[in-house]
């Protein structure tokens, strides 16, 4: 059995009795349809023919129309019921699953392809219940309208096959090829939404210049070639849509005139020749029940993408504590973390550290051109990543062996680009802390409690309403690392996008922190090098120096690192785009 | 949005009549249905003249044919109707959109949520066509159907109709409450997505801040929420299906049990069967039809449109200043001192609960005057030039530009050119003119004066996407230098240029006249100037580079520490 196969059939299994009710109510409701013209037939040739008993085929007729009633709407509940609960199952399981893996998930799979299998395959596979019953639903009376029309009269059997076949071909010659239009009706689509985002991002200019109405225009201009190419979709769809709505309609007249015939004949009562018409719509339906076949092969490949995230490996976390912090002698200071990392014999791809031991407390500058694994080395000490080989230990345990809160508790980090996660900016910033108490002296650290203090609700202002600055991201996501990290904060070229002023308020914050932290800093500017008490001088992969910027300053290759090609547009890194 | 339901209907009376006309025939054989069968069996078949039969059924299969060819010029007259439709919601939107973006000067829009209101506005478009094709065919199927029972068998209609009206009631009663659920359901499945989105693109995030748990929770509400809210909506549409039930099966069932009363009043068998047709091959379709078009396509449309409305207010810009700019506020010769701008008391804050990001600011920027503001990032720079240039009303004081408030000076009058350059899809020269109508000697002499020659090597038709940073600043640089503004705002404008490039694009705006405010990136824009204003925590001091280092600390901290900036 295939992975989706089973993820779906356990997912059933403890939908409670919806996936039972759904099959009763759709084969209790097919059969009772398929038996509802035979006895409809009955009833009124008993009663044209006042034959004794009849009240008892309209007694039949009652109970089926009854249950025909009860099927359906039961079947309409339970299939809702079960795919809701298979699908939050499921989806529970998946997303459960990523936080699991952690970052590695989005290595392997692309963030939107996460949510499409998380959001829409988990609903399409939490259908699978429905997809059986349905398909059983539309074949069980589709074949046993065929069977039921043989056993009134073989000849109306062949007179239905041959009219769907007469009228297919039929139909195919006046079908024409009606593809490549929808192409083009996304393709001016596609035109006004490029448009829209041109102007919206030069909205301060039009605002200024009050061109507003004018540029709307703009962006609406392709909207006739639009609307030109939305009535050739429409035309295509009539001519397509109609042919198709005449198979039934021209069958039935077809059985009906065969039945006739019959009738006329003497072989085929005025009920049968009722019953015949109702089986020939029925069995007719065989065309299009088919398709629903394909929604059963829908949700098993819907499963199968399911299970592929489900087949990740999780990171895992062992259950050690770190050793107790002490209060450094003779103060009365808060207790200062130790926050020693320790490199051994590290290797992966792209970085080999084989001893590197970060002192605790210390500020660490970790410089290197672009490229020598100065990301990776940050990355490994706060276990974002493990090592192919070798181990990091933190205050003298290896960080897999450590318990997962313990990890997260003592390690504080922040990203270039952080993503802000949390409903409003205090809570963002309060994502990897105990308690909110902390929360605005980090960011006042962080120099972001200025401007979060002029957002409309303060610290309360919903995310989704405060569009942010590349460099308020990053202020706010250090103030995140600061509030969370108690022994060591890892900066993974987190203060970027700050102009200068501002990376220097947060600079001096980050040397005086009076907490006594380790810091470990990936940075590209001189300054912050040089504030350091020790640099880690990556090159291509390897520790080439660990030491005081002065001491390393004296090798010119060291240097080089700070008049590279990036550094030569000032700290703005940019320029030379018109020359 | 109800206006814009109505309007797209009325708004083509022809296309509506021509949808009527077919309907009547597409609605054929559902009237002759009934009786062509009645027909076939009583005066053909069961009475030996086979032909007879034939000639009413082949009267059937040609009616059939005929309500083909009529459904179709059905859907392209729909069409007709709901492309306009489309086109009104389009523009409602994108109009929306540009009026909120130039509204919220200081926020960046969301262009996301944009692009969900163009899916949103082909979603209306489709159910908008759905829902008055259903109900169209509904209203003429059942108009057939009842005239072909009352000719046919006036005591089978009495039979037929009760349940029928009964069952659609029903439906109609079920409407609202379906739509409710209907609309929980969008509301709780759109927030379950948005929350999946927000863990997929945030999972480094979380798990280094070992929020893995918390919002795993967090996830978790969402997603039983979603579950909730379709076992819900599956309930109600439960209920519903009770109703079809009931328009649909119980006539078959009446039927039957007066077939004796009916065969007793003269009628044959073929009359009920007859009778049974039109309730199992035209009424239970065209109700089935109907419970699914509005049941489905309808609550659809209202979730779309109300969504669609709340995308973008329609309100117009307020457009109070007269368009053209007053002659004393234009650019010309022999004008002075009638672009300076003047600030008294000026208070603005973001919020009613946030701290002011300026807060009693009082300035003088003379005509012909060169100032540089700089601060930290924060401190108000870019606010105040919203407010300079009108975008932004202070929430106390006054703001002036020759004496005129700021709201009420003509866009015309000033210059503001922000860090993000607008560049549209058109000509470079459509772009360089955009503020202007120079003739293309003076925008060559704009091109050259800012060093932007670089620009007329690329091509004639430009793409923004293509451009860099630097060369869009500059495109608006030279857009503005055309302008015939006499007082212009450079909001870090020149912040992607080099310094080179920049030095010489400060200057030709220097010697342009009229006067000139810059939003300075680096220090050394700001020593260009004839006088600095320094922003910080919501205090500003203005005066030269050598008063400010005497008489602001924080100034000459700054000044001190851009200087040894080791390498631009």
């Amino acid at each position: 059995m295939r992975a989706g196969d089973r993820l779906v059939m356990d997912a059933v299994r403890r939908s409670g009795p919806w996936p039972a009710v759904l099959a009763v109510a759709a084969i209790g409701g097919a059969a009772a349809e398929l038996a509802l013209p035979y006895v409809v037939g009955r009833t009124v040739d008993g009663f044209v023919s006042a034959r004794p008993g009849t009240a008892s085929w309209l007694a039949a007729c009652a109970v089926i129309v009854a249950g025909i009633m009860l099927c359906e709407s039961a079947g309409v509940w339970a299939r809702g019921a079960s795919s809701a609960y298979a699908a939050a199952r499921l989806r529970l399981s998946v997303l459960r699953h990523v936080l699991g893996v952690g970052p590695a998930a989005t290595r392997r799979f692309p963030e939107g392809e996460l949510v499409t299998r998380a959001g829409l395959n988990a609903e399409e596979a939490g259908r699978a219940p429905e997809a059986v019953t349905g398909a059983l639903a539309l074949l069980v009376p589709t074949l046993g309208a065929l069977a039921a029309l043989t056993l009134i009269d073989p000849v109306l059997t062949a007179t239905l096959v041959a009219g769907i076949a007469l009228i297919l071909f039929v139909l195919r010659a006046f079908l024409r090829a009606t593809t490549t239009i929808a192409g083009g009706y996304q393709e001016v689509q596609g035109e006004i939404a490029v448009r829209l985002v041109d102007a919206l991002g030069g909205a301060r200019t039009i605002a200024a210049a009050g061109t507003a109405d004018r540029e709307t225009r703009r962006v609406l201009a392709p909207m006739d070639r639009l609307r030109a190419h939305g009535m050739e979709l429409w035309r295509a769809n009539a001519s397509a849509g109609v042919q198709a709505g005449l198979i039934v309609p021209l069958v039935e007249v077809a059985v009906l005139a065969v039945g006739g015939l019959r009738l006329a004949a003497g072989e085929l009562t005025i009920g049968e020749l009722y019953a015949a018409a109702r089986y020939a719509v029925l069995g007719a339906a065989l065309s299009t029940s088919l398709g629903y076949i394909g929604g059963l092969a829908r949700a098993r490949a819907a499963a199968e993408r399911v299970a592929e995230i489900l087949g990740l490996p999780t990171t895992r976390y062992g259950t050690r504590l770190l050793p107790a912090t002490h209060p450094p002698a003779g103060t009365s200071a808060a207790p200062a973390g130790r926050g020693t990392v320790d490199f051994r014999g590290v290797t992966m791809p792209g970085l080999a550290v084989d001893e590197l031991v970060i002192p605790a407390g210390s500020v660490t500058a970790v410089v290197g051109r672009s490229g020598s694994g100065k990301s990776l080395l940050a990355a490994l000490a706060a276990r974002l990543a493990d090592p192919a080989g070798g181990t990091v230990l933190l205050d003298g345990v290896p960080l897999p062996e450590l318990d997962r809160a313990e990890l997260r508790r003592a390690i504080g980090y922040a990203f270039e680009r952080p993503v802000l996660v949390g409903d409003t900016v205090g809570a963002a910033i309060g994502l990897g802390a105990d308690g909110q108490g902390v929360v605005a002296a980090a960011a006042t650290a962080a120099c972001a409690d200025g401007f979060i203090r002029r957002l409309p609700g303060g610290y309360a202002t919903p995310m989704a309403d405060t569009p942010l600055s590349g460099g308020e991201r990053q202020r706010i996501g250090l103030a995140r690392a600061f509030a969370q990290g108690e022994r060591l904060l890892v900066l993974d070229d987190a203060t970027s996008s700050l102009d200068t002023v501002t990376e220097r308020q947060v600079g001096t914050a980050l040397t005086a922190d009076p907490r006594g932290r380790t810091r470990l800093i990936v940075a590209h500017r001189l300054t912050t090098a040089s504030r350091a008490d020790r640099v880690v001088w990556l090159e291509d992969g390897r520790v080439l120096g660990h030491a005081p910027h002065h001491e390393l300053w004296a090798d010119p290759r060291y240097r080089a690192v700070f008049q590279g090609p990036q550094e030569l547009g000032g700290s703005d890194g940019r320029g030379g785009d018109l020359s | 949005m109800k206006s814009l339901l109505w309007q797209a209907l009325r708004r083509r009376p022809y296309a509506l009549l021509r949808l009527c006309l077919w309907s009547v025939l597409e609605a054929a054989p559902a009237f002759l249905i009934g009786h062509a069968v009645a027909r076939a069996i009583e005066d053909g078949f069961a009475v030996g003249r086979p032909a007879l039969g034939l000639v009413w059924l082949a009267a059937l299969g040609c009616a059939w044919l005929v309500a083909a060819v009529a459904a179709r010029q059905i859907i392209l007259a729909v069409a007709a109707v709901a492309e306009p439709f489309r086109d009104d919601l389009l523009a409602h939107v994108v109009g929306g959109a540009m009026r909120r973006a130039a509204q919220s000067v200081t926020a960046r829009p969301d262009t996301a949520a944009v692009t969900r209101a163009g899916l949103q506005v082909e979603l209306a478009r489709d159910a908008f066509a759905a829902v008055v094709t259903t109900v169209r065919g509904f209203a003429f199927t059942v108009v057939s159907v009842v005239l072909g029972l009352l000719t046919l068998a006036p005591q089978a209609a009495v039979l037929v109709l009760p349940p029928f009206v009964a069952g659609l009631g029903l439906f109609l009663v079920s409407l609202p409450a379906l739509a409710r659920r209907q609309r929980a359901f969008l509301m709780a499945d759109e927030l379950l997505a948005e929350s999946m989105t927000g863990m997929a693109g945030g999972l480094r995030d979380i798990v280094a801040c070992g929020a893995e748990d918390r919002v795993g929770a967090a996830l978790a509400d969402r997603v039983e929420a979603q579950a909730s809210a379709a076992r819900a909506l599956a309930r109600v549409t439960a209920a519903r299906t009770i109703a079809l039930a009931v328009g649909a099966w119980l006539p078959v069932v009446l039927l039957l049990t007066g077939t004796p009363w009916l065969l007793g009043g003269g009628m044959g068998a073929g009359v009920v069967v007859g009778a049974l047709a039109y309730v199992t091959q035209s009424l239970a379709p065209a109700l089935n039809g109907l419970v699914h078009g509005l049941g489905v396509s309808g609550v659809s449309l209202v979730a779309t449109l109300r969504r669609i409305a709340t995308s973008g207010p329609p309100a117009p810009l307020q457009t109070s200043a007269p368009l053209e700019a007053p002659e004393a506020l234009v650019a010309g010769p022999g004008r002075a001192g009638a672009g300076g701008v003047r600030l008294r008391g000026v208070t603005f804050a973001y919020g009613p609960h946030s701290e002011a990001v300026i807060d009693g600011l009082d300035l003088d920027i003379p005509e012909g005057d060169h100032l540089a503001v700089v601060g930290p990032s924060g401190a108000g720079k870019s606010t105040l030039a919203a407010l300079v240039s009108g975008l932004l009303q202070p929430d106390s004081g006054d703001v002036r530009i020759g004496g005129v408030p700021a709201a009420d000076v003509p866009p015309a009058a000033r210059v503001l050119i922000p860090q993000e350059a607008y560049v549209f899809r058109g000509s470079l020269h459509e772009n360089l003119t955009y503020l202007s109508d120079a003739p293309p000697h003076q925008v060559e002499a704009a091109v050259t004066a800012l060093g932007a020659t670089g620009l007329l090597a690329g091509p004639p038709e430009l793409d923004p996407g293509s451009l860099s940073a630097g060369q869009r600043q500059m495109i608006a640089l030279v857009r503005a230098y055309l302008a015939s503004a006499r007082l212009v705002i450079l909001d870090e404008a020149t912040c992607h240029l080099d310094p080179a490039a920049e030095a010489r694009v400060e200057a030709a705006f220097a010697e342009r006249g009229g006067t000139l405010i810059v939003v300075a990136h680096r220090l050394t824009s700001a020593t260009r100037a004839r006088r600095i204003l320094l922003m910080d925590a919501g205090q500003a001091v203005a005066g030269t580079h050598d008063e400010l280092v005497r008489i602001s600390p924080t100034y000459a901290d700054l000044a001190g520490h851009w200087q040894p900036e080791p390498v631009s």
